[in-house]
């Protein structure tokens, strides 16, 4: 008896359940449907790395809110995926053909797929648009055959190291560090004044490569090594460039990083210097914006570059950077859609824009004047940043090499490397690609 | 004979809804990957063929062996860790005593719980500045303990274990109560009678008495140390350095990071190819014991 009472009850949840499920189904395909297929309403699907801390993510997500107050008959869809797993998602759905109407996309090595399986809509006939206030060599990283694909958001500086002033001048620096050997002295002295002097949030594995070889490899082979590796004419098994990532060796042995370095996130790795637990953090330009523009105690840090090394053949005043977050749109929309998007394209990234985030301390790529009273910490970045551009390491090496190189870089750090045994690794993994 | 011949047509159309689906979302998807396994793709540009290319690749690549002894790993915690201490913890629980349904809930909670949750928990415990490992640790004086748990490539394949036993030995703690409950009160009075008692009662009555569901146990425990991904890609994401990859991860950053889905195919192939074997040399085992 108490069992048929059960089963019956099992089969009724059960059957409800289903019920639910399989309405809900339908319901999402008659939406779907009617978005594309009813005459007024259009609906765009955006996907955005935007889910961070940083003070450009609000900018963005403002600017997308106030195109849907100003278009009430386009829907904005937006699906924000965190930054570190951005990109896997971005090639996942290219493979299968699935992109969403507008992307934010990478420019360079990480752009080529996308081109290449004819996903991107050129738009070289909107450029009027833009061409007024971008130079060229901002929009270069997003061109490909001659092609525009991508419109860039802002201009970030990936190897900018920030440093506690304080921290600094106990061990008897007043200014940051003006060569390597100096850098070092200051890290020993830090060390053992008790200071942690680097923190790093390694985890997702892209800073060791991004902010930090970038830069050290612009001191010792110059901005034309990685270009020239590509074309095969130099290799990163050149003792120049093993030198280079001896630097990560070095620092790993003198124990410069906090212990946890490779299982904190970036955001942690900021966080721990912000707090006054590090001398210094290297990072991107954006964070300015946490580290000292919209801190209280943000005049404690400063802001400089990586050292010059001796013998190095790259120029000490470069800093390493990239246009970045191209706004796309995909190949693959109707009509109708195609004209939403473009509207969409042309509210978004626009003069508004750049001047929106220069307001917040955002450096962007547009010849957009710098108000008179823009944060004295954008000042101060923008003339650190203003003497040359030199390439960020994934922006030119492809994806399945860069990962090669980025779990060497951990390796290193946890002694289970060497500078040439890396540098033969990734060598052979660019020369073994298919 | 009429009524029976009905029947099988309804069970055959009972059943074809869920067969559809599992050819769909299982069978279908390891013949593709098969497929895939031959092939030079990174999803965008046309496939080429390339025969075995990527097997000789991945038996030359030493990650790949650093990733089968990881799991290998995971499957002997899985196996030695979750099964016993599931046992002890069933064996326990298994009396009439005060709170024992709270117990068995609150045993059986860690299974519940998302395993994103339990990585970011044990995450927390084992962080080096501020961890719950680490400061009880500092708190009763054994400073000298203290590890980076994760982050040593000494200690995180051992600290990944110890979540890992700690998810799911529940799972298997709720198996082995069932079973504990199915054994006859006459097998356990005549053990009594005839003076059996405590650890002598467990070794000789208990535990053969409940040998065939011990066996599923380590077959569902071998099975599923094939599976794990989520507990270290969000823990450690397979490093520092590849030291905590398991074939999973190693698949995953193939196929998704690295664009190789022929590559990340043929890994596939071999996880299944891998997890077939041990579970039919563990079958075969427990028969001949039969």
């Amino acid at each position: 008896m108490k069992t048929t009472k059960n089963m019956k009850k099992t089969l009724l949840i059960g059957s409800v359940a289903l019920l639910t499920l399989v309405t809900a189904a339908c319901g999402n395909s008659n939406n779907a449907n009617k978005g594309s297929a009813d005459g007024e309403k259009v609906t765009l699907n955006m996907m955005h790395p935007w889910t961070s801390p940083n003070v450009d993510n609000e900018v963005y997500k403002a600017r997308i809110a106030a195109f849907e107050k100003l278009h009430p008959e386009i829907t904005i869809k937006q699906d924000g995926v965190a930054a570190a797993q951005y990109k896997t998602k971005l090639r996942t759905l290219a493979a299968a053909n699935n992109l969403s109407d507008i992307n934010v996309v990478w420019p360079g090595a990480d752009l080529e797929p996308l081109v290449a399986g004819n996903l991107l809509m050129p738009i070289d006939s909107e450029m009027a648009n833009w061409s007024s206030i971008l130079s060229t060599e901002a929009l270069a990283g997003f061109n490909q055959g001659g092609k525009q694909y991508a419109i860039p958001t802002k201009q970030t500086f990936v190897d900018i190291i920030y440093y506690n002033k304080e921290m600094f001048a106990k061990v008897g620096y007043d200014t940051f560090p003006e060569t390597y050997d100096q850098f070092i002295d200051a890290i020993k002295k830090l060390k053992d004044s008790g200071i942690t002097p680097i923190s790093l949030g390694n985890k997702e594995q892209w800073p060791l490569q991004s902010s930090y070889l970038s830069a050290i490899q612009e001191r010792f082979v110059g901005s034309d090594f990685l270009a020239k590796v590509m074309n095969k004419e130099a290799k990163f098994t050149d003792p120049e460039y093993v030198k280079a990532l001896g630097v990560i060796e070095e620092l790993s042995k003198l124990k410069a990083f906090n212990t946890d370095a490779n299982n904190m996130d970036s955001v942690q790795g900021q966080d721990y210097f912000i707090q006054g637990k590090a001398a210094m953090h290297i990072s991107s330009s954006t964070v300015d914006s946490r580290i000292r523009i919209t801190n209280e105690e943000g005049n404690k840090f400063g802001i400089a570059l990586f050292p010059s090394v001796t013998g190095g053949l790259g120029d000490a005043k470069k800093s390493s950077g990239v246009a970045q977050y191209g706004i796309a749109i995909s190949s693959d929309l109707d009509e109708k859609q195609k004209a939403a998007a473009l509207e969409f394209m042309k509210f978004f990234v626009n003069e508004d824009l750049y001047k929106e985030l220069i307001s917040k301390g955002v450096v962007v790529p547009a010849k957009v004047d710098v108000p008179a009273d823009a944060s004295e910490y954008l000042k101060e970045m923008i003339a650190l940043t203003s003497n040359g551009t030199s390439p960020v390491f994934d922006s030119i090496i492809p994806t399945q090499v860069t990962s090669v190189m980025q779990n060497g870089l951990q390796a290193i750090t946890v002694g289970r490397m060497t500078p040439e045994q890396l540098a033969k690794d990734v060598q052979a993994a660019l020369d073994g690609m298919k | 004979m009429h009524t029976l011949k009905g029947t099988k047509y309804a069970i055959f159309f009972g059943l074809l809804p869920a067969l559809i689906i599992y050819l769909g979302i299982a069978v279908v998807p390891i013949g593709m990957s098969a497929y895939y396994s031959f092939m030079n793709w990174d999803g965008i540009h046309p496939m080429t063929f390339t025969g075995f290319d990527n097997f000789t690749e991945i038996f030359k690549d030493s990650i790949f062996w650093l990733s089968v002894k990881n799991n290998m790993i995971i499957l002997l915690t899985g196996v030695l860790g979750q099964i016993p201490l599931g046992l002890l913890l069933a064996l326990l629980l298994n009396r009439s005593m005060k709170g024992a349904g709270f117990f068995r809930t609150i045993g059986f909670l860690p299974v519940v719980i998302s395993s994103v949750m339990v990585s970011l928990i044990f995450g927390t415990v084992y962080n080096t500045e501020y961890g719950l490992l680490n400061s009880i640790l500092g708190s009763v004086g054994l400073d000298s303990w203290q590890q980076n748990w994760l982050g040593d490539t000494k200690w995180s394949m051992f600290s990944i274990s110890v979540a890992y036993i700690w998810q799911n030995c529940g799972f298997f703690m709720v198996i082995f109560l069932a079973a504990l409950q199915n054994i006859p009160n006459e097998v356990n009075e005549a053990a009594e009678l005839d003076g059996a008692s405590g650890l002598n009662k467990v070794m000789r009555i208990t535990i053969p008495m409940i040998r065939g569901t011990i066996l599923i146990a380590v077959v569902f425990s071998i099975s599923n140390s094939f599976r794990v991904f989520d507990l270290i890609q969000i823990m450690t994401g397979g490093g520092p350095a590849h030291a905590t990859e398991v074939m999973t991860v190693y698949m995953y950053n193939n196929a998704f990071v690295n664009m190789r889905f022929g590559y990340g195919s043929a890994v596939s192939v071999l996880i299944l190819i891998f997890s077939l074997i041990v579970v039919t040399i563990v079958n075969r085992l427990g028969k001949e014991k039969a």
